[in-house]
């Protein structure tokens, strides 16, 4: 509460003295101005407007969920131009209409929904396009060229409204363009096996924690959770998935994986990020209990195997707690 | 403790999936320019049911043909010999009478490095599905590189067998 005492005059001339010393750079400061700009706005949701949130949302699934239906009974008496119509068209329709919508800032939250809505239908429309041009819709190629399709209109909606849902709907139709287009370039290749795999959701897991972290810096951190979150996720469940099983173990993975679970602990509290702090903490838990099973079973024996998790469990719990109680409320 | 510029951040994080691209882009196509042509066509049948025991088998360098005993009402596909052209990747259906004529080497690997494989096994889900190669299609690998065969498929789930390399 005393720094918000503080009149703007004394944290100018802070802020002077402090760039005068060569203690903080301009882009520290216009970082600290961008990430306050937002937060009105993030902090303004309240019980009642987080309902009527989500029956949006709710609504907005319902309305998809109808056109699949609708498409679905009537595929073989539909024409190929009624298909493209309800499908391409009703998305095309709904991202106008949230473009529409979005223009007034009291609609702001129904056109997000109208956004969604064509985020779940265009992908679906491109497909039915292609489908009934004749072409081969289940060609990690074409596959690839639908997510291009969507990729370039999310930066490009972007670029054009500067909303933080087009930055989300530009990173997964990106992640997706990022899986097929990999299935492209290895589909006449036989020497990729799951470890390709994992190693491709350990990287995507790496980039979503770094681009996260910059999100955290920009008036855009509402991705940041969602980033880190999944960052996290993917990232150490591909390296534990990599560490294999005795006897086709991965010495590396299974030596290394301690230090990227207790590096991921010690960014939570640098980045002050839950979603690190309990998925750390649950993947610690996982990698124990893999561990225990696979090497000491036979020589501890089940029962005293699972006495020595149980206590690691409540260990890790304990220091969950802990760190989150410290350093993160 | 100084924390990385943002501007550094959103570059890296964008240039990783990128960065992945390439290197798998290179690890599939620098091997494959750089790796020998192979030189051996090789032998293969199309419709020999294994669980019978096989038809077709290679001993002392000549095809032979075994007989097989069915159980009753049972009607076995007609097996195709085919000889594939490597450098084509084309196939040329012979008779078995011409096929004993050639002399086969039925090792795995030919003498020039290049193996005959099946494509592998698969599984995940959706974006994380995985697989090493189709699983209905073979391939020729070897020399850190490998390229799908188009051989000929019979009308049943059981693959093309492959009998030998031609050595002549």
């Amino acid at each position: 509460m005393d720094n918000i005492k503080l009149n703007k005059e004394e944290v100018l001339r802070q802020i002077q003295i402090l760039a005068a010393r060569g203690l903080v750079s301009k882009e520290e400061v216009l970082s600290a101005y961008e990430a306050g700009t937002n937060t009105a706005e993030d902090d303004a949701v309240t019980p009642q407007t987080g309902i009527s949130h989500i029956l949006y949302y709710f609504g907005g699934a319902i309305v998809f969920l109808g056109i699949v239906v609708l498409i679905g009974q009537r595929w073989n008496t539909l024409n190929n131009f009624t298909k493209i119509f309800a499908t391409l068209g009703s998305g095309i329709a709904a991202y106008l209409t949230g473009v529409l919508l979005g223009s007034q800032e009291r609609f702001e939250k129904v056109s997000m929904v109208f956004h969604f809505i064509s985020a779940l239908v265009l992908p679906m429309g491109l497909y039915v396009t292609f489908d009934t041009a004749g072409l081969e819709v289940n060609t990690s190629g074409l596959q690839s060229l639908i997510f291009a399709i969507l990729t370039v209109t999310y930066l490009l909606s972007f670029w054009l409204y500067r909303k933080t849902l087009f930055i989300f709907f530009c990173i997964i139709a990106g992640t997706s363009l990022f899986f097929t287009f990999m299935d492209y370039l290895i589909i006449d290749h036989s020497s990729f096996d799951w470890e390709f795999t994992a190693y491709r959701v350990l990287s995507i897991g790496l980039s979503y924690g770094i681009l996260g972290y910059y999100f955290s810096t920009t008036r855009y951190r509402a991705l940041t959770g969602f980033l880190l979150g999944f960052g996290v996720l993917y990232f150490l469940g591909a390296a534990l998935a990599l560490g294999d099983w005795k006897p086709h173990q991965n010495v590396f993975w299974e030596l290394i994986y301690p230090g990227l679970v207790f590096g991921i602990l010690f960014l939570s509290v640098y980045l002050k990020s839950k979603s690190f702090l309990t998925f750390g903490s649950i993947y610690l838990v996982a990698y124990i209990s893999k561990i225990t099973v696979e090497y000491f079973e036979n020589s501890l024996g089940w029962p005293l195997s699972l006495v020595l998790i149980g206590f690691l469990l409540i260990a890790i719990g304990y220091m969950h707690f802990y760190l989150k109680k410290k350093y993160l409320t | 403790m100084a924390r990385p510029s943002p501007n550094i951040s959103l570059i890296i994080g964008l240039a990783i999936p990128f960065l992945m691209i390439i290197l798998v882009a290179l690890s599939i196509y620098v091997p494959a320019i750089f790796s020998p042509q192979p030189q051996y066509n090789f032998l293969y049948v199309t419709g020999d049911d294994y669980w019978n025991g096989r038809q077709y088998v290679v001993q002392s360098g000549k095809l032979i043909e075994r007989e097989i005993v069915y159980r009753d009402n049972y009607i076995p596909q007609v097996a195709r010999i085919f000889i594939h052209n490597v450098a084509a990747n084309e196939n040329q259906e012979i008779s078995f009478e011409d096929a004993q004529k050639l002399f086969l080497n039925p090792n795995s690997k030919s003498p020039d490095g290049w193996e005959v494989v099946s494509g592998g096994d698969s599984g995940g889900f959706f974006l994380f599905s995985y697989s090493s190669g189709d699983y209905n299609s073979m391939y020729l690998q070897g020399h850190n590189t490998s390229k799908k065969l188009n051989l000929q498929q019979d009308s049943s789930h059981y693959r093309a067998h492959f009998l030998g390399w031609i050595n002549g």
